[in-house]
């Protein structure tokens, strides 16, 4: 008796778990919230349940933590928050995207490759900032808004490829991205390594096949 | 009088090794230099820039494929016994004695090494080979369809996994046209071409020269006459001469092609 209690209530236990689920977007419950997430920038987490994060890649304006949605988190007028991230620039009419944004127009194998451009995943006019609610290109949505037009069937974690990736090599990116710094660095390290053993030693072959001595140990 | 080197299924997992391997490069080349006038013509050689992806991944998995088959000819074929005889491709501690004794023979401080019948180079070579199909391989498969990857690892991921799989590649090319194919082929007493992948056998009295220890172990067993080979006939030899030296002269161009564009491309 005892023991089947045991069962049951290990049982009723596991029930209490929380199952692994894909990543799937819900409906906010309260209404109320979407016009200040909206005004705000702020979203609550519960809003998607993504089955992969990105605990390795650091996510520029945001916060995560106890107190995450915290006043002091708030970047107030970030452009990436806006429903027209150019509203304010002037002259934006006759400027083209990769004067001000040269680094991510480099550092984009979607633009150097295969020659998208720039609107053609941010949208066009306005260009929402990728963190406001109803952007293209905010992370509840992108994989479905943007990445699947090219990629069919890209799901939330697909969607975590850096297309604008940091240069691994830099120092920055250890900070940022420490998987892909840590993995560079090792593996130009182990080509290195090669490369500084066998270069010396395959030319040193070669000459000394080259200018073979004359002496008794080279006789077949 | 020639000896027997390679066996004939030894010959066809290096031709098909080789062929694999130069349409990775020359696939691979064509889709990390396509911002190059260069890599555009080398694409344009397989159809364009998805075309090819395709002839790459096609050849990724031919490679997959032939090194499964070669881990089954090691267990199946070979057998744990022979693994630890002279015969060996495993690596032994006097593998590091040779080394250095070659080391010291090319700086002409001392007398020349006699080999057993693999050199360390050529089982470095041989296990490099291994290291690489898991490296590349893995990231290979990764990158082969990412959306479905992407299902199992987060997305990040991807990112990591082609850096990986470029640097290695690099790595594997880097050492094949330069560090083999001059050691294989081009240094003096290979020169122009070492033949005994292809024909099987290799001439004694090189072998004498290249492997000392490897033809006294076989005088002393008696089996000199057991591991003689016939010379492959003129038209056999040419056609290995030709093929071969396409085959470095095709590694050579692509090589020049990397290091020449290398500043030219987004990395």
């Amino acid at each position: 008796m005892k023991s089947a209690l045991a069962i049951l209530g290990l049982i009723l236990a596991a029930l209490a778990v929380p199952a692994r689920a894909p990543a799937e977007e819900v409906t906010a419950e309260y209404y109320r919230y979407r016009g200040y997430e909206m005004s705000s920038g702020y979203y609550e987490e519960y809003e998607v349940k993504p089955q992969y994060n990105r605990p390795f890649v650091l996510e520029r304006h945001e916060r995560r933590g106890v107190l995450a949605y915290g006043p002091a988190a708030a970047l107030v007028g970030s452009a990436s928050r806006q429903a027209d991230s150019h509203g304010s620039l002037r002259f934006y009419a006759g400027i083209a995207c990769a004067v001000c944004h040269v680094q991510q127009a480099s550092n984009n194998l979607h633009v150097v490759r295969v020659g998208l451009a720039c609107r053609q995943c941010h949208g066009g006019e306005p260009i929402p900032g990728n963190e406001h609610y109803y952007a293209p290109l905010n992370r509840l949505r992108r994989h479905a808004y943007v990445c699947s037009k090219c990629h069919q069937g890209a799901g939330y974690s697909f969607a975590a490829y850096l297309v604008h990736e940091p240069d691994p090599s830099l120092a920055a990116t250890a900070q940022s991205f420490p998987v892909l710094s840590w993995a560079f660095w090792i593996m130009v390290g182990i080509a290195v390594l090669t490369f500084a053993l066998f270069l010396p030693h395959t030319l040193l072959w070669g000459l000394r096949e080259f200018f073979p001595s004359r002496g008794k140990e080279d006789e077949p | 009088m020639r000896i027997r080197r390679f066996t004939l299924a030894q010959r066809l997992f290096h031709l098909l090794l080789m062929l694999c391997f130069m349409l990775q490069a020359a696939t691979g080349l064509a889709r990390m230099y396509v911002e190059t006038g260069w890599g555009r013509s080398l694409a344009r050689v397989f159809g364009g820039y998805e075309s090819a992806l395709s002839v790459h991944k096609a050849g990724g998995v031919a490679l997959l494929v032939l090194f499964g088959l070669h881990l089954a000819y090691l267990v199946f074929g070979v057998g744990w016994r022979r693994l630890a005889g002279p015969d060996s491709l495993l690596p032994r501690p006097s593998d590091l004695g040779d080394f250095f004794r070659h080391l010291g023979w090319m700086l002409g401080l001392r007398p020349e090494p006699r080999f057993e019948r693999w050199g360390y180079w050529e089982k470095f070579d041989y296990w490099a080979v291994f290291w690489g199909m898991v490296i590349i391989g893995g990231t290979g498969l990764v990158l082969y369809d990412p959306v479905a990857s992407s299902r199992s690892m987060p997305g990040w991921g991807l990112n990591v996994a082609f850096w990986v799989h470029r640097i290695e590649a690099l790595l594997a090319i880097g050492h094949v046209f330069v560090i083999h194919f001059f050691i294989a082929h081009l240094r003096r007493r290979s020169f122009p071409m070492d033949r005994a992948m292809f024909e099987g056998s290799v001439d004694l009295a090189h072998a004498r020269q290249e492997k000392g220890a490897w033809i006294e172990r076989l005088a002393a067993e008696g089996r000199l006459d057991e591991m003689s080979g016939q010379e492959a006939r003129a038209g056999a030899r040419a056609a290995y001469y030709a093929f071969g030296l396409s085959m470095v002269a095709l590694g050579l161009y692509l090589l020049v092609g990397l290091l020449a564009n290398a500043g030219r491309i987004t990395w």
